[in-house]
């Protein structure tokens, strides 16, 4: 199986009484609370971390898209990724943004996503999430009624100026183009790989068969309590006739690895306790605008579960009820291989984002974690479902095809900093 | 008091709509709120007295279907044009609450020679930055029914709590409330469809338009859409008259049925309203 490194990129200082002043991390959150210098700082921490995870040889690093609050603070996932293509060597780009109903015209994402996969040498791997309702609907003013066809026409648009090599003409319900005429192209053929984030909808399953794309379940309720979901995903990809190859799953999976069992709750906490008390902090009157779900999946969600949302969350729980549940994954580095080699094989998926930097973490803890998972966890996942083609993966250049980033500036330097009038 | 008539009517495009339709006397068309039109209750069964009300349901409310045919919201209002023609109704009287006010509204700009009298009651439409029209789509319900209500004990507003508990408790509803909510949540992106996420959509440009005389109803405790609203429809609109009601929220009908639903039949009637 392949291993990610995601970040959610948290704000690092929402007060301790934060949920009693706020009523949520998200959509109207006073910016006040946002500090540019510790954000500057903060900004470059956390792609220290990514930087980290790619040189202790993780398959992806990976960035997410939310707007509006002080969850994840990557309203422009392309910046990340942008950084990290320079900065990275080996490891995939996992962009799980762009909400592609959101840009106008959509084309851009179509070309940000092309500059960036031309840039990193083919290591693009382009997520198309729909976005939450907070994002799409309260913070950007997407019409929940019309977001998902929006969302339809936005993909088969760029689909297709990808694919193209003449201009052609479009002409959709949300975007007229007279000339698409896409530059640069991407290096991956057809195009990237696409994952697209989901949390059980019936339509996103389908979405995925349809066009092979990855199907990610980005929780944090654990892989526990992801086993339903996740069964009825691969029941579903059996009835539609499709393989059931685990790389067209991959699962979101927060983690904390430190020496021992005892030693981890006594690191990490402070900083799980930040995230599931603070950042997940949400208000249920933003949480789903009128339309933006399906009617079945308005429907499953009401019979099943709609509305105990505080409580799926993660809210309120102690340390040894959230690594029971498996909200978290914590412990040993052996205490993690057991719980992660039974998290793929339950869940059937050939894809695991880890979340290793959770809540107010700092880049030390971070970073151990990193280096414990890498070198004492990783290698004995790896193997799992390596008998299946990974069809979700970037076709990257070979590495001798590959720009060196920086490597020429000595040279260059000598020649343009020459003496006037010496040959070049 | 009659129960209304209900009948199905084939509009085309998959557009199937519900009227329902009670009374006798000269036509009026009732555009009805977010809300629909759950009871024939408040102020239609009074106008039912006075008038053949006919209150069709946009598609997503009742038994309405065919929301998918209806793009933007100029085709919301020829669709309300569309079931004029259907149901016969020359040049009648319409009244609209809310979100009906504004297609009420725009209706009357579109085509002034079509509509004989126009009442309007606590239209949305406009916007001022100094007091913007609470976002109807960003509250819980517990929270958004002080806005919606002067009096928040009020059997309507209690109600109201009642569906807001209902949806914050798990696992434990019947099948009639599932359909219940589900049918709320189709009305629900009905008017989200047209109103997200601010409800202006230049009816203000339209106003002058406007020929049909004019009553614009307001509730003095309107904390949704402020009264300040109302002053605006009076001045943009030839010869509106406000006619603003006391212990009245945004739900005038629900709150005040009987000096509204007076006020509705006289004005309708060609009285001066008292």
């Amino acid at each position: 199986m392949k291993l990610s490194w995601f970040h959610l990129m948290p704000w690092r200082w929402l007060p301790d009484d934060f949920r009693d002043r706020y009523h949520s991390v998200w959509v109207d959150l006073p910016n006040r609370l946002y500090d540019p210098e510790r954000g500057h700082r903060l900004y470059n921490e956390y792609l220290d971390m990514l930087e980290y995870a790619d040189q202790m040889g993780f398959d992806a690093v990976g960035v997410n898209e939310h707007h509006q609050n002080a969850y994840g603070m990557m309203p422009s996932p392309n910046i990340m990724a942008g950084a990290l293509a320079r900065r990275t060597k080996n490891a995939m780009l996992l962009v799980l943004g762009n909400s592609i109903a959101l840009y106008n015209p959509p084309i851009r994402v179509a070309e940000e996503f092309a500059m960036l996969d031309v840039i990193s040498g083919g290591r693009l791997i382009a997520g198309f999430p729909v976005g939450t309702s907070m994002d799409t609907n309260y913070c950007y003013g997407e019409n929940p009624a019309t977001l998902r066809d929006k969302y339809h026409e936005a993909h088969d648009l760029i689909i297709k100026a990808w694919a193209e090599r003449e201009p052609f003409p479009w002409n959709g319900k949300y975007t007229k183009l007279r000339y698409v005429n896409l530059w640069p192209q991407p290096i991956q053929k057809p195009h990237p790989p696409i994952w697209v984030p989901g949390l059980g909808s019936l339509e996103t399953w389908d979405f995925c068969l349809d066009h092979d794309y990855n199907y990610s379940y980005l929780s944090f309720s654990g892989y526990r309590r992801a086993q339903k979901m996740m069964d009825g995903y691969w029941e579903h990809a059996v009835k539609r006739g499709k393989s059931e190859n685990p790389h067209r799953g991959a699962f979101f999976q927060q983690i904390c690895v430190s020496d021992t069992d005892a030693q981890c709750e006594q690191e990490w906490w402070p900083h799980v306790d930040y995230f599931f008390n603070r950042c997940l902090h949400l208000y249920p009157g933003t949480s789903g605008a009128p339309g933006y779900m399906s009617e079945a999946s308005l429907r499953a969600g009401i019979v099943a579960q709609v509305g105990n949302t505080s409580q799926n969350m993660g809210m309120n729980k102690t340390w040894k009820e959230l690594c029971e549940q498996r909200y978290i994954v914590a412990g040993s580095p052996a205490t993690v291989r057991q719980q992660l080699e039974e998290l793929a094989k339950s869940l059937r998926v050939g894809h695991l984002a880890i979340g290793a930097h959770i809540g107010s973490a700092p880049i030390e803890l971070t970073n151990r974690s990193t280096y414990l998972f890498a070198t004492q966890v990783m290698p004995h996942l790896r193997p799992i479902f390596s008998e299946y083609e990974d069809i979700a993966w970037p076709k990257a250049l070979p590495e001798e095809k590959r720009a060196q980033p920086g490597a020429q500036s000595a040279a260059v330097k000598t020649a343009a900093e020459r003496k006037v009038g010496a040959a070049a | 008091m009659s129960a209304p008539a209900s009948r199905l009517v084939d509009l085309g495009q998959g557009r199937r709509i519900e009227v329902l339709s009670a009374g006798s006397g000269a036509p009026l068309l009732f555009l009805h709120g977010a809300g629909g039109v759950p009871q024939w209750e408040g102020v239609l069964p009074i106008l039912s007295s006075s008038f053949t009300v006919h209150a069709p349901l946009l598609p997503g409310y009742g038994q309405s279907v065919g929301l998918e045919a209806l793009d933007d919201h100029f085709d919301l209002f020829f669709h309300c044009f569309d079931v004029m023609e259907a149901l016969g109704l020359e040049r009648p009287y319409v009244v609209g609450e809310s979100l009906g006010g504004w297609i009420a509204a725009e209706m009357a700009a579109l085509r002034p020679k079509e509509i004989s009298r126009l009442a309007l009651a606590a239209p949305i439409g406009l916007w001022r930055d100094a007091a913007p029209v609470v976002d109807i789509f960003g509250y819980t319900t517990h929270e958004l029914v002080p806005f919606l209500f002067h009096d928040t004990t009020c059997p309507a507003a209690q109600m109201m709590l009642g569906v807001g508990a209902m949806l914050s408790d798990k696992d434990d509803r019947t099948e009639a409330q599932v359909e219940f909510l589900l049918a709320l949540g189709r009305g629900f992106k009905t008017a989200a469809k047209f109103l997200f996420p601010i409800p202006d959509r230049g009816l203000e440009r339209r106003l002058h338009r406007i020929t049909a005389p004019t009553l614009v109803v307001w509730g003095t405790e309107d904390r949704l859409v402020q009264p300040l609203y109302g002053k605006i429809f009076v001045e943009k609109i030839r010869g509106a008259r406000l006619l603003t009601i006391p212990k009245a929220g945004h739900l005038i009908c629900a709150e005040q049925p009987e000096p509204y639903g007076r006020a509705l039949v006289a004005f309708g009637r060609g009285e001066q309203p008292r």
